[in-house]
């Protein structure tokens, strides 16, 4: 009787075993790593979101490296920070104009998971821009993260 | 590897314990049985194995627990854990004491526990004293490649921990056992942003429940014995109803 009782325990926690194996399985990482400046493109005129015919946007003394080269179809637009100083600028091209917008903002890091490592966020202040094509920036949400949620609007 | 081997233990325990002789401490009598309570050291066994095969953790743990009655037993644990863990974008470094206290409670009854087999579930507060260290991180974005480190930090994690398993008296005085936990994260010491990956004691800190799975060789010290009363058996309902007077005999003659 003894031996049939603990073999029914065996079983239970032999089966607890492998579920806690199967579940401890580590795995890659699919979360997003990088924690853009989600920034919404409204037409200032009808104040409503609207893809500029062309999209030129890629960072102060970065020309060679463009973020968007003439893209269409761009209605929420995403700019890095860098992580290493504590602002940057960047040359934004709304159908064929050119504009800059210079962010301040302090960078912490954080922890995304084991299988993602670190990344780091940010606490913007109020951005600093030209007005030639756009005429106002506001800021939604001012902790840049990897969150889903928009950050600032530009109005053109 | 690693698992290979909590694996391999778990079934040289299952082989073990099923050829399990019954003890000689306990004395059954017809409505009592005496059941010697005991004082135990237990060491666990899998952390220094799994070291061998794997450098990058070392957990060593052992704990001292006193049977109060046939069923409870008060619990103490203490643990030393280094941990190491690198992947291409950083480094993390964990170190640390823990403790852990709280109760055991044996389901068995006594007349089949007799003092040596332990089935039952366990729940302790773990309290972790350890030192986090990330000596380098990198990200990388559209602006380049930045690399920072965190520095050591000492910090007290804090945990409630559920276990059950089984514990089955191999020689006199010596069993061995095993126990499934399920932890419920407190606090980890650090901020929301910053949980360590790992802290002694709990496992991944970035995690609200972790699980874990030991193995423990016993040393059983018996101090007093004590006479517990057998419940006795309600006897069991007649399958054929109408045949009353054949099963009103057969009552209490089945064990």
């Amino acid at each position: 009787m003894m031996r049939k009782y603990f073999l029914k325990i065996f079983s239970a926690l032999l089966g607890s075993t492998i579920i806690i194996m199967v579940a401890c399985t580590p795995g890659a990482c699919f979360d997003e790593t990088n924690a853009f400046v989600k920034t919404s493109l409204y037409l200032y005129s009808t104040g409503k979101l609207l893809a500029p015919d062309s999209l030129t946007l890629y960072g102060i003394n970065m020309d060679s490296s463009k973020i968007y080269n003439s893209s269409k179809n761009i209605t929420l637009a995403l700019l890095p920070l860098d992580a290493s100083a504590d602002s940057c600028g960047f040359v934004i091209m709304i159908n064929g104009v050119i504009d800059t917008i210079t962010f301040s903002y302090s960078t912490h890091p954080i922890l995304l998971s084991k299988e993602c490592g670190y990344t780091f966020y940010h606490t913007i202040d109020t951005p600093f821009y030209s007005r030639n094509i756009i005429d106002t920036i506001t800021v939604s949400k001012n902790t840049i993260t990897t969150l889903n949620e928009e950050n600032i609007r530009i109005y053109y | 590897m690693r698992k290979t081997f909590v694996f391999i233990i778990s079934f040289l325990f299952i082989l073990i314990n099923g050829t399990t002789i019954k003890g000689q401490d306990s004395v059954q009598f017809g409505d009592s049985v005496i059941i010697p309570l005991k004082i135990r050291i237990g060491i666990e066994v899998a952390g220094p194995v799994i070291y061998f095969t794997d450098k990058s953790i070392l957990n060593l743990e052992g704990y001292l627990s006193a049977d109060l009655n046939e069923k409870i037993s008060l619990f103490l644990g203490t643990g030393y854990s280094d941990y190491k863990y690198s992947q291409h974008n950083y480094d993390f470094l964990s170190k640390g004491i823990y403790i852990k206290v709280g109760a055991d409670f044996n389901l068995l009854k006594p007349e089949t526990a007799m003092g040596k087999y332990w089935a039952g579930v366990g729940v302790h507060y773990g309290l972790s004293s350890y030192v986090a260290e990330t000596p380098l991180f990198k990200h990388e974005n559209y602006w380049g490649i930045t690399s920072s480190s965190l520095a050591k930090d000492t910090n007290w994690g804090h945990y409630i921990e559920i276990c059950s398993g089984f514990r089955a008296e191999l020689f006199r005085n010596f069993s061995v056992g095993w126990l499934i936990s399920v932890r419920k994260l407190i606090y980890c010491g650090t901020s929301k942003d910053l949980r360590p990956i790992y802290f002694p004691g709990y496992g991944a800190g970035g995690k609200s429940f972790s699980t874990g799975l030991a193995y423990y060789i016993v040393w059983n010290i018996p101090y007093k014995k004590i006479k517990v009363a057998l419940k006795k058996e309600t006897p069991e309902e007649p399958e054929e109803p109408e045949n009353t007077e054949s099963t009103t005999n057969t009552t209490n003659s089945g064990r």
